[in-house]
């Protein structure tokens, strides 16, 4: 009994499930038991994920003869897919928990559930792929099966391009991730990829480095990397919640876990610079994700943007311990490889919680738009709670798990001095730097997040009007509990992750990550500690001390309740809140050299003899610096390179059939040589 | 900074000292009247109200009525009747009840 | 109030208030004036601070609550807001004729004086009230300083030169 068989159980569950999608989610009943098979299917990709953890990488399993792409199929369950593997299965459950609320059984569902199925299948194959074909064959049916869950509703021309800027980026790195491969399957002389990292150390440092750039970047594409993010805002709005919340959870960090295999196990360079690369990549995506995520007043795109921001973080990590490898510090590499794993399971988790908690908005007050909606906290009490611990995870606050994530992230960064060398020690400060840079800002990013649409007033009607009946708890509950657990049971999960670092680098950290009593320590004994369960206990703990506070204050007889003071104001406004763009505007003034704003005004003539004046019209644009500044350029140099080619289609028949006499004589000729 | 702090010290204090001491500027604040009532006559005080631009000063059959804290030291009553009419040299005029500030001051006898 | 309870009271304030005061102004429609002469009580010549006697804008931090102006009915709610956030004990002084209500009678757009709205315990009186009055009414309020106008007649001797009267 090995993790693979989980595996396969959950794969055969997810086929079921696509089957099912396809045939009876036509119905309630028919959809509930989809989500059924699904959920199934998750909880068996949790086990199977989680235990290969602790159990280290099975062997590599051939399926079947020659299959239409040239090769048996490889699989094998490794520790490094172990996080990943059980990501997924925990936000399948969550998602197939959410669905049978928040969709309604129709034709078009169907079709959505089943591509969605069948995406959670190429995913599953993708990480427990142990061949080069099998891998690159999943990845593909995963792109094309996400390109048909974002085009839920095809005829809306906004759907269409997101799904399209998806599936057009998505091609370009699989491209890229297709010649990675080939150089390294080339190279070692193997397909399969528990050979090819055996060989690894045998492939010459100048082309592993250019299979392992080739595959950050394309995989980069996918993990939404800057400048090659551009589908991550313009495919999640619109997707339908659950597909968004897959999309940022998981499909993501698919791509990070491409990075993550190449850079630890296919192709680890030898040099110092592909690491600083890659952190650096990593740094300036976080930066400039947050920042995009401040200037954004849709919920979904806002989170899009964050999602970002937490890919650059853990691409980060993961560059600075490649760095600290090439400077012969082993315990900082295991250790920030399992900083980066343990980010990329939290992020997973409450990313997804609020995608899902977006959806519950989006139906509940009919707006995406932030500055529409206000005071939800009261109409939608239950998710609003949830949502709140979302956001505290998000914004890396203690004592939930993005803060134990990042504090363990920016103790290895911290420790860039150990590499010995002054330019590296000051490129890992730098990049430090701008990591504390991006948390500072995602905090201010999710006060307003969370502010705006839940709290204060209600800014239109039907924000007012949002009712919690019927709509989906239990799913984003599930993941908030979650969330928790990975906080306090830290010592727990980390213990796990060591293991599977162990496998993966050969490092075994044990005591320089855990040295007892529930303390974390950053691969070195004199640096820093803390304890992620007791800070959560002493936290919780600390608030009975206002608490009993209140209840010892509260009015005795004779004395006077009174409203809080608000200024004296005889009647609140909704008007008289601050609303989203506002509260960002600190940020978008300072930081307008990136967002290059353009604004109009118009207000109507000055010169009304009654002295009236109109409303005044105030509009602001961010400017789509990458659309505009490189992929535009490069559609223009490929039209103009497909227009130069076109002369060869003229459509005359007689020139093809010259064509074809041309090519005969050229076969000969050459198989006369 | 150095000539601020120059010309501070040849100022010197600057500070009022009241209310430990008396404020030497008391004395040209403009205060409300007192009444000397061996010349108040019932149509000097009919003129007088005519003229109070606050209505501080009402006649009420016999008695002048006059209300301090509606006086605002224009000096239009000493003008109208110089003879009846004084300075108070009054400034410290606080109150812990209104009542405190009405004074009903009692009219001569009949016209001369 | 009777003299007794307000008396108790004077003393717990000097108690509590005597050597620290934070005030908070109120200006409910004056023409600001007032104001000006309040504003140079924090100047060098006349130094608040000298005596322990601080502004604040914010109520929950005030122990005074000094109002000009005749109470306008727009600013009702928010004079009363005011008042209620002030924690106690507090106190109230009404300064300028036109909080005494002395310049406009009750009419739908001011009630006139302070007192048909909040409850008053020091009156100043003054248009304006010159900071030396301003002082002495703030040390009264806090029972630092002898109220005087009591002991006032405003009335003065006949003028020794004028025997027999010529209105």
């Amino acid at each position: 009994m090995t993790p693979l068989d989980f595996l396969y159980a959950a794969g055969a569950a997810w086929l079921a499930a696509a089957l099912a999608g396809l045939l009876i989610a036509r119905t309630p009943a028919g959809l509930r038991a989809c989500c059924a098979l699904s959920a199934a299917g998750g909880a068996a990709a949790a086990a199977g994920g989680g235990w290969s953890l602790l159990y280290g990488d099975t062997a590599v399993v051939s399926l079947g003869g020659p299959t239409v792409t040239g090769g048996p199929l490889q699989l094998q369950a490794t520790s490094l897919a172990g996080v990943f593997t059980a990501l997924l299965g925990v936000v399948a459950v969550a998602i197939a928990v959410y669905a049978p609320r928040y969709h309604q059984p129709s034709a078009g569902t169907s079709v959505y559930l089943a591509a969605y199925n069948l995406a959670l299948l190429a995913c599953l194959a993708v990480l427990a792929a142990g061949g080069m074909v099998t891998f690159l064959v999943a990845w593909e049916t995963m792109s094309l099966a996400c390109y048909l869950l974002i085009l839920r509703h095809p005829r809306d021309l906004a759907v269409a391009r997101g799904a399209f800027w998806f599936l057009a980026l998505s091609e370009a790195g699989f491209l890229l991730v297709v010649a990675a491969f080939v150089i390294l399957s080339t190279k070692t002389g193997a397909t399969s990829l528990a050979l090819i990292a055996a060989r690894a150390a045998a492939v010459p440092g100048g082309w592993r480095a250019a299979a392992y750039l080739l595959a950050l970047a394309g995989f980069g594409f996918k993990a939404g990397l800057v400048p090659l993010h551009v589908w991550l805002p313009e495919a999640h709005p619109v997707a339908p919640a659950d597909g968004s919340a897959f999309l940022s959870g998981v499909v993501v960090k698919l791509g990070v876990y491409g990075i993550a295999l190449f850079a630890f196990r296919l192709a680890p360079p030898a040099g110092s610079w592909p690491g600083l690369v890659t952190m650096f990549a990593g740094a300036v995506t976080a930066a400039i994700g947050i920042l995009y995520a401040m200037a954004e007043r849709d919920i979904k795109r806002f989170l899009a943007y964050s999602t970002i921001e937490n890919a650059g973080i853990i691409v980060t990590a993961f560059g600075a311990a490649m760095t600290f490898h090439a400077y012969r510090q082993q315990a900082l590499w295991a250790f920030l490889l399992i900083a980066g794993v343990y980010h990329v399971a939290n992020h997973g988790c409450y990313k997804t919680l609020l995608f899902l908690e977006a959806g519950v908005t989006e139906h509940a007050a009919g707006t995406r738009d932030m500055d529409r909606l206000g005071g939800l906290i009261h109409r939608l009490p239950r998710s609003a709670v949830i949502a709140f611990a979302g956001t505290l995870g998000i914004a890396a606050l203690p004592p939930l798990n993005g803060f134990v994530s990042e504090w363990l992230i920016f103790q290895g960064l911290f420790q860039g001095f150990r590499t010995g060398s002054h330019l590296t020690g000051i490129l890992i400060v730098l990049a430090a730097g701008t990591l504390g840079l991006t948390g500072g800002l995602a905090i201010y990013a999710f006060v307003r997040g969370f502010g705006i649409p839940y709290l204060g007033m209600p800014r239109t009607r039907p924000a007012a009007l949002a009712s919690e009946k019927g709509q989906p708890v239990l799913g984003p509950g599930l993941l908030a509990v979650v969330c928790v657990a990975l906080a306090v049971g830290a010592p727990v999960v980390l213990a796990a992750l060591s293991r599977a670092a162990r496998t993966v680098t050969g490092v075994s950290l044990g005591p320089l990550l855990l040295p007892g009593n529930l303390t974390v320590i950053p691969a070195h004994a004199d640096f820093a500690a803390f304890s992620p369960t007791y800070l959560a206990v002493f936290l919780v703990c600390a608030l009975a001390v206002p608490a009993a506070i209140y209840l010892a204050g509260r009015p005795r007889a004779g004395s006077a309740r009174v409203p809080v003071w608000d200024g004296g104001i005889v009647s609140f406004k909704p008007r008289m809140q601050y609303s989203a763009m506002t509260f960002s505007a600190p940020t978008r003034v300072m930081f307008d050299a990136l967002y290059r704003s353009a604004v109009s005004v118009t207000r109507p003539a000055d010169d009304d003899p009654a002295g009236r004046s109109g409303p005044v019209h105030y509009e602001a644009q961010v400017s789509p610096v990458f659309q505009r500044y490189l992929y535009r350029p490069i559609v223009r140099a490929l039209e103009w390179l497909a227009d130069l080619v076109r002369p060869v289609q003229s459509g005359d028949v007689n020139l093809y059939l010259l064509y074809v006499f041309a090519v005969i004589l050229l076969a000969y000729l050459l198989g006369a040589v | 900074m150095t000539l601020w702090f120059i010309r501070g010290l040849r100022r010197g204090v600057v500070t009022t000292r009241y209310p430990a001491r008396p404020d030497p500027s008391a004395a040209s604040l403009p205060t409300p009247p007192a009444f000397r009532p061996g010349q108040l006559t019932v149509q000097a005080a009919d003129r007088l109200a005519a003229v109070c631009p606050g209505g501080a000063l009402r006649r009420d059959g016999r008695v002048l009525v006059y209300d301090v804290g509606a006086c605002a030291a224009c000096g239009r009553c000493a003008a109208e009747a110089p003879h009846a009419v004084t300075a108070s040299g009054a400034f410290e005029l606080a109150a812990t009840a209104r009542s405190e500030l009405i004074r009903r001051i009692p009219l001569r006898g009949e016209a001369s | 109030m009777t003299a007794a309870t307000a008396d108790e009271l004077r003393k717990a304030i000097a108690r509590q208030f005597g050597r620290s005061l934070h005030i908070r102004t109120l200006d409910t429609g004056s023409c600001a004036v007032c104001e000006q002469e309040i504003r140079l009580l924090a100047a060098p010549h006349y130094d608040l601070h000298r005596l322990g006697f601080f502004f604040t804008p914010a109520p929950r931090h005030a122990d005074l609550l000094l109002v000009t102006g005749p109470m306008i009915r727009a600013f009702e709610v928010a004079a009363r807001k005011t008042y209620d956030a002030m924690p106690g004990p507090k106190v109230v002084v009404a300064t300028g004729a036109c909080a005494l209500g002395g310049v406009y009678p009750a009419d739908p757009f001011a009630h006139g004086t302070v007192d048909a709205v909040l409850p008053v315990d020091v009156w100043i009186p003054g248009c304006p009230p010159s900071p030396l009055a301003l002082l002495h009414g703030l040390g009264v309020a806090v029972g630092r300083l002898a109220e005087k106008v009591r002991d006032l007649p405003f009335t003065a001797p006949d003028h020794p030169e004028r025997t027999r009267g010529d209105s």
